[in-house]
């Protein structure tokens, strides 16, 4: 027989009923309270409870017999629950429902409301059969997690608006610093290049051009890194690029030709300024040198990268090294300078005809 | 150079307009005026009639530089104009009918050759030199002398 069936067992014992039959007597000894109500009689009595019903409720059976159930309900019971009760009675299907009952000495509990019809052989409901469980602690803990949860919640609402207000002011200055940065950038650009207009002496001035030259890399730099959308890399290929062809348009020399391989290449840009000023007085070099007194020719400009280092190689297709004086300048000791700083290498070599210069140094990769 | 262009500069950090006036002289162009806010530039004289204008994004006078772009399309709809400015990002996507940004800090060289390229798009479009990485153009200017 499946367990479904079980409950035919019933129709095969046949017990009359009363005080002999097992299945009443289960239902009055069980711990669980119970009722049976009789919709036939005025306003749906009950006419059956058991002890344990009447140990929940502090009723004794004579207080309990005769009364509907509404006795249980008190000032703070959901009217929309029993609402829900009686529309299951008058429809006739069971309901399950937590009440706010009160005992009769008026302390509450929580019942899990269990009710369903009982019909006879022809569909008609004979009585209705309820069974109670005090749920009080579970709805209890349910209400102190909820009330927790709403407190917590508001902690966090709180402690985020924090958080984004502080985040918003720190933005605000970011933005009002960068702003800074490159406003002073542009004007120590601009008093330089006035200053350099007042004078007359072509050494000085040559020595001020070098000076203004260095200074817009440096702002080179910079705007290229505000510009980009990740600031934890600089894309050094792509600067060599614009350098180099600032540096030739700005000379005015449209007869150097530029040939140029530069793909992106990515450096810590910590290292940014750096390598961006090493650069430029390779390029400025190579324009002052390598096209001396009106040569035309073609400058190169190659980025790559071996397994491990970004290369960047510099040719002029001038007379060379041998014919280049290595004079003392700032620029040489820059480069070596700065370079050591930036890990890199710059290392010269004789191109015949011109001079390479090669940029070694560490790189982030490349975009795949 | 072919001939002589004649620009506007709207800036309100004297020093900085200085500096452009000094570039775009030696760039062997003509500056026909200055303004370093919007009220400034109404106050111009019609007959002005500049091909470029060079133009900041924050002005004097709580002006800003996106209405002064309007007000130079209105009465001299020829003119190119480009803003010089640290905020691009401020800058809308139709860049208000303007034709292009030099980013500050801009580099001499960088508007060395924004001014040359500028140059060859006003008298002999479309310009046959490489765009300069230090100019970049609107997106209408970019179609314009892409399908000339």
């Amino acid at each position: 027989m499946k367990q479904r069936d079980d409950w035919h067992l019933t129709d095969v014992l046949d017990y009359e009923h009363g005080r002999g039959d097992p299945f009443a007597a289960a239902v009055r000894a069980t711990r669980m309270p119970m009722v049976i109500t009789d919709p036939a009689q005025d306003d749906n009595p009950i006419v059956f409870c058991n002890v344990a019903f009447q140990e929940l409720t502090g009723y004794a059976r004579e207080e309990i017999i005769g009364r509907n159930c509404r006795f249980l309900q008190g000032p703070d019971t959901d009217p929309d629950a029993v609402a829900r009760v009686r529309r299951a009675i008058d429809q006739g299907h069971d309901i399950d429902v937590d009440l706010l009952n009160y005992r009769k000495d008026g302390s509450r509990f929580w019942n899990a409301l269990y009710m369903s019809p009982v019909r006879d052989k022809d569909g008609i409901i004979r009585f209705f059969f309820a069974s109670q469980l005090d749920v009080t602690e579970r709805v209890e803990a349910h209400n102190i997690i909820n009330q927790q949860k709403e407190l917590v919640e508001q902690e966090v609402e709180r402690r985020t608006a924090d958080l984004r207000a502080a985040l918003e002011a720190k933005t605000i200055l970011l933005h009002e610093v960068d702003h800074r940065v490159k406003n002073n950038l542009t004007m120590i650009g601009s008093l330089l290049r006035l200053q350099v207009r007042t004078i007359e002496d072509p050494a000085i001035m040559a020595k001020l051009d070098s000076m203004l030259e260095r200074v817009d890399a440096l702002a080179v730099v910079h705007r290229q890194l505000y510009q980009s959308s990740d600031i934890t890399k600089f894309d050094i290929g792509a600067f060599a690029e614009s350098l180099t062809l600032d540096v030739v348009g700005a000379s005015g020399r449209a007869d150097i030709q530029t040939e140029i391989d530069a793909g992106p290449l990515f450096v810590n840009p910590a290292h940014a300024s750096a390598l961006g000023l090493i650069l430029n007085e390779i390029l400025t070099n190579a324009i002052k040198h390598g096209f001396a007194n009106g040569r035309s020719g073609t400058l190169r400009l190659l980025v790559s990268d071996d397994d491990e280092r970004g290369v960047i190689r510099i040719c002029d297709d001038g007379p060379g090294l041998i014919c280049q004086k290595r004079t003392k300048s700032i620029g040489m000791s820059l480069v070596t300078r700065l370079a050591r700083q930036a890990s890199a290498e710059a290392v010269w070599s004789d191109g015949a005809p011109g001079t390479c210069v090669t940029i070694t140094f560490p790189y982030n990769g490349t975009p795949k | 150079m072919t001939d002589a262009m004649k620009v506007l500069i709207v800036e309100d950090e004297m020093l900085l307009a200085m500096d452009i006036e000094a570039i775009i002289e030696d760039s062997g162009h003509q500056v026909l005026g200055e303004a370093a806010s919007l009220e400034e530039v109404e106050r111009l004289p019609d007959s002005l009639d500049p091909q470029l204008a060079f133009v900041d994004l924050h002005l004097a006078n709580g002006s800003n530089g996106l209405d002064v772009c309007k007000l130079i399309q209105q009465r001299w709809p020829d003119a190119l104009v480009v803003f010089v400015t640290a905020n691009v990002a401020q800058i809308p996507e139709d860049f208000v009918g303007a034709h292009g940004v030099i980013a500050k800090p801009f580099s001499h060289a960088g508007v060395v050759n924004a001014i040359h390229y500028l140059a060859q798009g006003v008298f002999d479009p479309p310009p046959h030199s490489l765009r300069p990485a230090s100019l970049i153009p609107s997106p209408h200017l970019e179609l314009r002398w892409a399908v000339m």
